[in-house]
């Protein structure tokens, strides 16, 4: 009984996100299909049409809750400074540069980058002769088995151009 | 069956035996590619097509049916140990998979897995073999209304998911229906809520969401822990002991093996129907007539059963029509048919006549590929659940640029990297404030196709509803369905009332 006398708030913001982007979303794709045939408009409609009444009864149930003092506008359960101390907000960066530079640099050279660093990001440094190896083997084994064996379509860039001509000659 | 077709089965099923050579180094080939997102079977055998056409036809036919088995098996592997599905036909896996393994029971989840995946594809063989001018028919009854039944069976999943919190687990489940809704209208053309992308014309594809949705929001919440499984102790040595406690219970639930195994069949030979709703269909009607359903997601070991039976069961399911009717069930199956057309093999009955080794042996090379695949993957498991013991910090940017890397093979744009990012934001969110994301998983995958089935019904309907109820198998189904949402509270109930009675 003391546990839930002593029950932190609920973190009502973080919930919201979800529904919110929900209804968003739905009203956007709403208005690309209104002046469309029936077609493109009654499935969608009807998905739609419970998306927003399920999120409207979310709201209501929010606002009962806040209305209480259950809960709070707070966004705890989503970001904290703990995202900051255990190394997510530097793999995010790194996450979104590895897309961002995986067609230029190629598969290869981004996926040793990318590994190297979010791999020291997230030990703190720690071990970096290690991790610097693990992330070359892992590179290098990506790329002998997905570009040099089964030749897909990974990204290529300068270090797979540079191995080919290398293959090529002997 | 009469004795010459016993006596050619026989000589096939040794004659296949001897190709061990190239089955076993097949095996692995489709475990590494059926567990990396992207990399199906189909694609592995588009890329090696100059290998398979150079091969003569029974080895070209024992080679992919192998991979096409193996990589069916190896989709399961790191969803029970990671939460990433390797295809969409293993989704369901890590709703109790992945728990088990977080709890320390990864060993016995993958030989659950594997036992469950081994009876399910070789039983579903002898029945497809056995029943083959039955089964081959079923794709005949199956329309538009039909399917719509067989696809609500699998979104009804959402509901049983959002158990815990009724609305949030519909919210994400809508949600999912309105992002599986994304591209153009299968009658006109009109595309809707693309933001203006021509890449998401073709609607959402399901590599990219499946990674972002179960990878990369998984790779960022497991950061916060050293290592998957919950207790941080020191990894346990490798040991038989959990294989052989993994087998036992995966045994003692065989009635459940074969059920679900056959749904798998039946889904499997309907063309157009694939794994990944056999897996929702099979989990759904297993938690339904569950006597525990308040167990399934908590690392039921009949949750996982469940979805890998079944989706083994639609391997030999897919056969059926392309061997007895020459229409390929699945995309793998498709490329089959391109391979043995090439080699001058024409499809139809008269195929079990003219060339009966051809036709009765790809049912063998998936039987004896199921025996191979238990006798040397079930001792890996011990080694294969290891992974769930490797530190975060080396695993979860291992997991993301793979997966990423996999959530572009499959169209080769750019853009499906981004996409997959952005489902893994939503993900995460969705994780970390309590949605579901297999809800929303459901939802992208069988939302386009419910909604194509709905619209060609009421296409041909001219606008009229009452379509819906106008078959008399249609109605059938509906009667099934409408049974399998209510007899389960009515069991529910019962199991109350009897729980309350000696209480009083």
């Amino acid at each position: 009984m003391s546990s839930e006398h002593h029950k932190p708030p609920r973190q009502i913001g973080g919930e919201l996100v979800i529904p919110i982007l929900a209804v968003g979303f739905t009203i956007y794709f709403f208005s690309t299909i209104w002046n469309s045939p029936w077609t493109a408009q009654v499935s969608t409609f009807l998905i739609g049409g419970i998306l927003l009444l399920v999120c409207a009864i979310f709201f209501i149930r929010c606002a009962v809750w806040l209305g209480r003092g259950e809960g709070t506008l707070g966004f705890g359960n989503l970001v904290t400074m703990d995202d900051i101390r255990t190394g997510r907000i530097g793999l995010l960066a790194t996450t979104i540069g590895y897309v961002a530079l995986i067609d230029t640099l190629g598969f290869t050279l981004t996926t040793f980058l990318f590994l190297a660093v979010s791999m020291l990001i997230l030990a703190r440094g720690k071990n970096a002769v290690f991790i610097t190896l693990i992330s070359a083997a892992m590179a290098l084994t990506g790329w002998a088995v997905f570009i040099w064996a089964f030749d897909t379509r990974f990204p290529r860039g300068w270090f797979e151009t540079t191995m080919k001509a290398v293959l090529a000659n002997g | 069956m009469d004795s010459s077709t016993a006596s050619i089965l026989t000589e096939v099923f040794f004659e296949t035996l001897g190709y061990w050579y190239i089955i076993i180094p097949t095996i692995f080939l489709g475990l590494i590619v059926g567990g990396i997102p992207g990399f199906s079977a189909a694609n592995t055998i588009i890329i090696l097509m100059p290998l398979t056409l150079a091969l003569d036809l029974q080895s070209g036919l024992v080679f992919m049916i192998s991979l096409y088995c193996a990589a069916r098996m190896g989709a399961g592997i790191p969803a029970i140990l990671v939460n990433i599905p390797g295809t969409a036909g293993a989704a369901a896996t890590p709703l109790d998979g992945y728990p088990m393994a977080k709890q320390g029971k990864g060993q016995q989840a993958l030989a659950i897995s594997f036992v469950a995946s081994c009876i399910g594809g070789l039983l579903t063989t002898v029945i497809a073999l056995a029943a083959m001018p039955i089964l081959a028919r079923v794709g005949f009854y199956m329309h538009s209304v039909e399917m719509i039944v067989v696809m609500l069976f699998g979104i009804s999943l959402i509901a049983s998911i959002a158990a815990q919190d009724m609305v949030k687990g519909l919210i994400a489940g809508f949600l999912g229906l309105m992002i599986g809704s994304i591209g153009t209208d299968v009658v006109y053309a009109t595309p809707r809520g693309t933001f203006g992308f021509l890449e998401l014309y073709d609607g959402v594809p399901l590599i990219p969401a499946l990674v972002g949705l179960f990878a990369v929001s998984e790779a960022f919440v497991i950061i916060e822990k050293r290592v998957i499984v919950n207790h941080d102790g020191e990894p346990k040595a490798p040991n038989w002991h959990d294989t052989f406690e993994g087998v036992t219970i995966a045994l003692k639930r065989w009635v459940h093996i074969v059920w679900t195994s056959v749904i798998g069949l039946v889904i499997g030979v309907i063309p157009g129907a694939g794994a990944s709703i056999a897996s929702f269909v099979a989990y759904q009607q297993s938690r339904s007539f569950s006597k525990t359903p308040e167990k399934y997601g908590t690392g039921h070991p009949e949750g996982l059963i469940a979805p890998e039976s079944a989706n083994n069961g639609v391997t030999s399911g897919t056969l059926v029509p392309l061997l007895v009717l020459g229409i390929p069930g699945g995309a793998t199956a498709a490329i089959m048919l391109v391979v043995m057309q090439f080699h001058g093999v024409s499809f139809g009955p008269s195929l079990f006549e003219n060339q009966p080794k051809v036709g009765y042996g790809m049912f063998m090379a998936m039987a004896v590929s199921y025996v191979f695949m238990f006798l040397t993957i079930l001792p890996l498991s011990r080694y294969m659940s290891h992974v769930t013991t490797i530190p975060t910090i080396y695993l979860a940017p291992m997991i993301i640029s793979f997966t990423l890397v996999g959530g572009f093979v499959p169209r080769e744009y750019m853009f499906d990297m981004y996409l997959a990012l952005a489902f893994g934001v939503l993900g995460y969110i969705a994780r970390r404030t309590g949605y579901h994301v297999a809800a929303i998983l459901i939802g992208v995958i069988l939302g386009p196709l419910l909604e194509k089935y709905f619209l060609w019904s009421l296409k041909k309907s001219d606008g009229d509803i009452m379509v819906l109820f106008s078959s008399t198998l249609g109605n059938i189904l509906w009667v099934a369905f409408a049974l399998s949402i209510i007899l389960p509270m009515v069991f529910s109930m019962r199991r109350k009332r009897k729980i309350e009675v000696p209480a009083e």
